[in-house]
């Protein structure tokens, strides 16, 4: 049951900040905790995606909006998030290196000795 | 065809009425710049993690750099400012002008405190030797990513106070309508959003 619809209508903004500093601690107590990098990346990510869908569900009310306006804008900041995060992928940083054309030749094969 | 029945024609194409979104114009309007300006720290955010992962040099670890308690503590700040905010935006919907303003001045006190500690931290970084193409840690793009970052997030974090100075005053005149104060929070709360990101990313995310 929401916050409120026990009559508090405040009740919500509450219970959401003590949820936010909670997972914060937890992200900031992460570190010390010398667990392996790779899950480490993904309880950061993880925790920051609940964050962010609290922020945008409870302080912005995005989840008593519309289903269309949802999905207008959950769908198109992830659809382009997932577009920008793929140019920082290893293939994509890979792109400039093959890309890259060979160095020119010197100028006295190319010109002559006009 | 008059306006009404052109209305009536795109609702009966839209399927949603003359409101395709279920939410007036105002609202609809902020929910896409909000859109577009979260693509704006999208592109920011996708440089940032390619110059960290492209770049030659090793990245600097922040917890060397930053006191990570102090970033800390400006989170706790904006997280806690966008509570009074949501508060406001509730109370000025019941019609509860004076809790809608007393909890406005708070978001707004909050909003001052975090971007003190902000200009700070630039001030602190900038007596180091850290520049926009330089710094004394590591690699030079970490410079550039710190400044742009967080410089665009501190604009944003300034433009978000004008707005509310603005708004709480017009509330307190009785000028502001429940909408204006829901419009002032969104783009508030957006502030608190791009910095739960920047925070991840830049702050606590190891090398």
């Amino acid at each position: 049951m929401s916050a409120s619809a026990d009559g508090n209508p405040y009740g919500i903004y509450r219970v959401t900040w003590v949820i936010l500093l909670i997972i914060t601690v937890a992200m900031l107590a992460a570190e010390a905790l010398h667990m392996p990098r790779w899950f480490l990346v993904l309880f950061l990510l993880a925790f920051m995606a609940v964050k962010a869908a609290m922020i945008g569900g409870n302080f912005m009310h995005l989840r008593h909006e519309h289903p269309r306006m949802r999905i207008m804008v959950a769908g198109g900041i992830v659809v382009t998030s997932l577009i920008l995060l793929a140019f920082i992928t290893p293939e994509a940083r890979n792109v400039k290196a093959r890309t890259t054309a060979p160095p020119l030749p010197p100028p006295s094969a190319t010109h002559g000795h006009e | 065809m008059n306006d009404v029945a052109h209305a009536v024609d795109m609702g009966a194409d839209w399927g949603g009425g003359v409101s395709p979104f279920g939410a007036t114009w105002q609202k609809t309007m902020m929910w896409i710049f909000i859109i577009t300006d979260a693509l704006l720290f999208g592109g920011l955010l996708s440089g940032y993690g390619y110059l960290r992962m492209a770049g030659q040099s090793t990245w600097p670890a922040t917890h060397d750099v930053f006191s990570i308690p102090f970033i800390a503590l400006m989170t706790f700040i904006l997280i806690t400012s966008s509570m009074w905010m949501g508060t406001a935006v509730t109370a000025s919907r019941l019609g509860d002008r004076k809790k809608a303003l007393n909890n406005l001045i708070l978001t707004i006190l909050g909003g001052a405190a975090f971007l003190g500690c902000q200009a700070y931290e630039w001030s602190h970084l900038i007596h180091e030797g850290a520049r926009l193409t330089s710094n004394p840690w590591g690699a030079p793009q970490f410079g550039a990513s710190f400044f742009v970052l967080t410089g665009f997030h501190g604009s944003h974090v300034l433009s978000g106070l004008v707005i509310l100075i603005v708004t709480a005053v017009r509330t307190a005149l009785g000028k502001t309508p429940a909408q204006g104060v829901e419009m002032a929070g969104l783009y508030w709360h957006f502030v608190d959003l791009v910095w739960v990101f920047i925070f991840t990313l830049f702050y606590l995310l190891p090398n």
